[in-house]
C-alpha cells in the first residue's frame, strides 16, 4: 500500500512537472489546468472550490497583464487538480475503515 | 500536498485500528447506532433527534428557550395555506399527500418502479408538475414551508427507511450514500463521518459538530445562521462549501442517497421537525 502510495505520488509529480516544462503561453497553461479540473471532475467527482478560484484568478491576473503571476496560479491550481485525484483515489481505497463495525 | 497525503495517510492508518469493513444495512445501522450510544452514555436514544443540543446541556437550555416562541412557527402557517391552495386544475397538495399531509415517515423511499430514492421534497414537486403546476425550489423559500407544514403534522412518527431486498438497485443506492457519508473530499480532506461520527461532539472553532444519529429527522429547519428556513440538501450543500469542495445538486442523484442512507441511519427516532438550529 505504501509503496503503491509513493510510486502514485512520484509518478504524479513526474507528469505535473512533465506537462509545465514545455514553454507554452501562460494561456495554454491556464486551459491545460481548466481542461484537468474538468477531467477529474468526470472521472471522480470529486471537485475542490479551491481549484475554480485559483483558476479564474489566474484568469483575472492574466487579463491584467500579470503574466508572472497567472503562470504560477496556473501551476498551483495543476497542483489543486493532481491533489483531488489523488485524494479520490486514496478515498476510493481506504472509505471503509472508517464505518463502524 | 505532501502535508495533505501524510495527514490522509495518518488519518486512515490511525482509524483503520478502530473501524473495520462492515456487513449490510442491518449490520451498519446496529453499529451506527451502538457507537453513538456508547460515545455519548448520558443522552437517552431517543434524544439523539435533537441534534447537538442532546449532547450539548447548557446550549439546550437556550435551544427550548428557542423553541418556546419557534422561528419557523410562520412557515408551518404559510405552508398549510400553500398546501391547501387549489391548483388550477381544482387539485391541490392534499389530493396528493392526504388532508394532512403527515407523510413524513413515507420518505425518503425506494421508488422500483423508477428505480430510485424519492425524497419528500421531490415527491411535492412531483404533484406539482403532474398538476400543471410551477416546481419550487429545493434549497429554500415555499418548499420549506410546505414540508416545515407536513413534518409539523407528522410529528411523532417513527423514521422507518426501507431499503426492499428484492431490488439490488435500492442496495445499490444505500451503498453509494454510505460511501459519500464516510468518504473525504474537499480541500480540507474531510468527510462527513469526520466531524459528525468521529469527532461528533467536538468544536470546530466555536461550534460543536452534532452526532449523525439523529440527521435525517428534523427537516426542515430554520438556521439562525441563515436566518431562514433551509432543507437537508441546503445543508449538505453548505457543509461541502465548509471543507471547501464544490457542492452537489439539491435533490439530484448524490445527495437523494445521502439522504437515503442518514435517514435509514436513523430508523427507530422519531420524525421531530421542523426544528430550530444554530
Amino acid at each position: 500500500m505504501k509503496f503503491k502510495l509513493k510510486m502514485l505520488i512520484v509518478g504524479l509529480a513526474l507528469t505535473t512537472s512533465g506537462a509545465f516544462a514545455g514553454n507554452g503561453t501562460t494561456a495554454e497553461h491556464i486551459e491545460a489546468a481548466t481542461a484537468a479540473y474538468k477531467q477529474v471532475a468526470k472521472d471522480t467527482s470529486y471537485q475542490w472550490t479551491t481549484t475554480v478560484r485559483t483558476i479564474k484568478a489566474a484568469r483575472k491576473a492574466l487579463e491584467a497583464g500579470d503574466d508572472k503571476a497567472a503562470r504560477k496560479l496556473a501551476h498551483q491550481a495543476m497542483d489543486l487538480v493532481e491533489a483531488t485525484r489523488l485524494q479520490a483515489k486514496i478515498e476510493g481505497e481506504t472509505w471503509q475503515m472508517r464505518v463502524p463495525k | 500536498m505532501k502535508k495533505i497525503i501524510g495527514s490522509a495517510l495518518a488519518g486512515t492508518l490511525g482509524l483503520s485500528i478502530a473501524f473495520g469493513i462492515s456487513a449490510g444495512p442491518v449490520e451498519d445501522q446496529i453499529a451506527f447506532q451502538k457507537y453513538y450510544e456508547n460515545r455519548f452514555p448520558d443522552t437517552p436514544t431517543e434524544d439523539f433527534a435533537n441534534g447537538v443540543y442532546s449532547i450539548l446541556p447548557a446550549a439546550r437550555e437556550q435551544w427550548e428557550a428557542i423553541e418556546e416562541f419557534p422561528p419557523y412557527e410562520l412557515a408551518i402557517e404559510a405552508g398549510e395555506e400553500f398546501y391547501n391552495k387549489p391548483f388550477a386544475n381544482g387539485k391541490s397538495l392534499a389530493d396528493c399527500f392526504g388532508a394532512d399531509g403527515a407523510v413524513r415517515n413515507q420518505y425518503p423511499k425506494w421508488d422500483s418502479e423508477r428505480g430510485m430514492v424519492v425524497t419528500m421534497e421531490l415527491a411535492i414537486n412531483e404533484c406539482l408538475t403532474a398538476n400543471g403546476e410551477k416546481p419550487l425550489k429545493y434549497k429554500k423559500g415555499k418548499i420549506t414551508e410546505v414540508t416545515a407544514f407536513m413534518s409539523f403534522n407528522s410529528r411523532g412518527q417513527k423514521v422507518d427507511v426501507k431499503i426492499p431486498s428484492d431490488d439490488p438497485r435500492a442496495l445499490a443506492a444505500y451503498e453509494n450514500g454510505k460511501e459519500h457519508f464516510y468518504t473525504k473530499r474537499g480541500q480540507l480532506n474531510f468527510a462527513c463521518a469526520d466531524c459528525h461520527l468521529l469527532t461528533a461532539g467536538n468544536l470546530y472553532r466555536a461550534d460543536t459538530t452534532s452526532p449523525g444519529f439523529g440527521h435525517g429527522t428534523h427537516w426542515p429547519v430554520f438556521r439562525s445562521k441563515w436566518q431562514s428556513m433551509g432543507t437537508l440538501h441546503r445543508r449538505f450543500g453548505g457543509c461541502h462549501k465548509n471543507i471547501r469542495a464544490n457542492p452537489y445538486k439539491a435533490q439530484g442523484e448524490e445527495y437523494r442517497n445521502l439522504e437515503y442512507f442518514v435517514t435509514y441511519m436513523s430508523n427507530g427516532l422519531e420524525f421531530n421537525g421542523p426544528a430550530a438550529r444554530k
